[in-house]
């Protein structure tokens, strides 16, 4: 059993028929009244579905243009940005590669300037004299001086005039 | 690939492991030496043979014999010895060790008389020779060298 207000909405939208129908519209106290309130439903459901529908389409045609775009975009790609995973040049072959011939390359370079610096620093190599002193009580006259025999790479401290002494002072 | 990458590093740690090594313990041989030219010169002593032509060219002596020597193994660079022979000692006070060799301070006597001293840097690659006093005909000569 269907209630007034189910019975004006379905007689507004013209689903009521034969004996419903009759006694529908002769238990309505304003019939003039209740009609043209129909009229006003469905001129603004014509209005609704108008509008509405139109709105909707224009939505869907964006949405559709959009997916295009982004497909068509995709397409564009290299296959492997695709695929997800961002490619480099250095694989872990490469660094080991890379590492150990920097290393050599280092190493290289390393032993060339050591013997190049060698040359350049062998007098720090030869045997330096600091100082050097007599007794002057014992030996007054006596002098002091030092060169360096490069070529034998030998450092030597020469005196003179330091007192002479006795044939037996050889002894062992 | 591993197997280079291994050989490598095993090289580097041979290298870095030795390195310190090559500056252990060391001896000093510290001599005096009579040099003299005589008509039938005996053999140089062989602690002397690396040094013996500039001890020739530089003294111009055809002999030389060793009267006193001492060799010691420096173990901290902080060793003290003597050389010494009937007449003369040479005191040698090590007072440390350089990348190049060894800080000594050398005191020659003759008996108790202090006649020369001198501190020097001592090089591994390079022997110091001391012309000392004339010894009749002859000549002291005080040597030391980094064996």
């Amino acid at each position: 059993m269907r209630t007034f207000e189910q019975k004006w909405t379905a007689w507004l939208d013209g689903q009521l028929s034969g004996s419903e129908l009759t006694e529908f519209e002769a238990s309505l106290p304003d019939k003039a009244a209740a009609e043209a309130e129909k009229a006003n439903a469905k001129k603004l459901g014509a209005l609704l579905k108008r509008e509405i529908g139109a709105h909707g389409l224009a939505n869907e045609e964006f949405f559709s243009h959009q997916l295009r775009e982004r497909i068509a975009r995709e397409s564009a790609r290299p296959s492997r940005e695709r695929d997800g995973g961002v490619s480099t040049w250095w694989t872990i072959r490469r660094l080991l590669w890379t590492g150990t011939a920097s290393l050599a390359v280092f190493l290289a370079f390393a032993i060339f300037v050591m013997h190049d610096k060698n040359p350049a620093e062998q007098s720090q190599y030869l045997t330096q004299i600091l100082n050097a002193r007599v007794d002057p009580v014992v030996s007054p006259n006596a002098t002091i001086s030092m060169f360096e025999a490069k070529e034998d790479r030998v450092t030597v401290l020469w005196t003179e005039g330091l007192q002479s002494l006795p044939a037996d002072y050889a002894a062992k | 690939m591993a197997r280079w990458l291994a050989l490598f590093t095993a090289f580097i740690a041979l290298i870095v492991s030795v390195a310190p090594e090559l500056h252990g313990a060391e001896t000093v041989w510290s001599g005096l030496v009579i040099a003299e030219n005589v008509a039938q010169p005996q053999p140089i002593p062989p602690e002397l043979t690396r040094i013996e032509r500039p001890l020739k060219q530089l003294f111009g002596y055809n002999q030389f014999q060793v009267i006193g020597q001492s060799s010691k193994i420096l173990k901290t660079g902080q060793e003290d010895w003597l050389a010494i022979s009937k007449f003369f000692g040479l005191h040698v006070d090590a007072r440390g060790e350089t990348e190049a060799g060894y800080v000594l301070n050398l005191k020659l006597y003759k008996e108790k008389e202090l006649l020369l001293e001198t501190d020097t840097k001592l090089s591994r690659r390079s022997p110091l020779v001391i012309k000392g006093p004339q010894v009749g005909s002859g000549q002291l000569l005080l040597v030391l060298v980094v064996q």
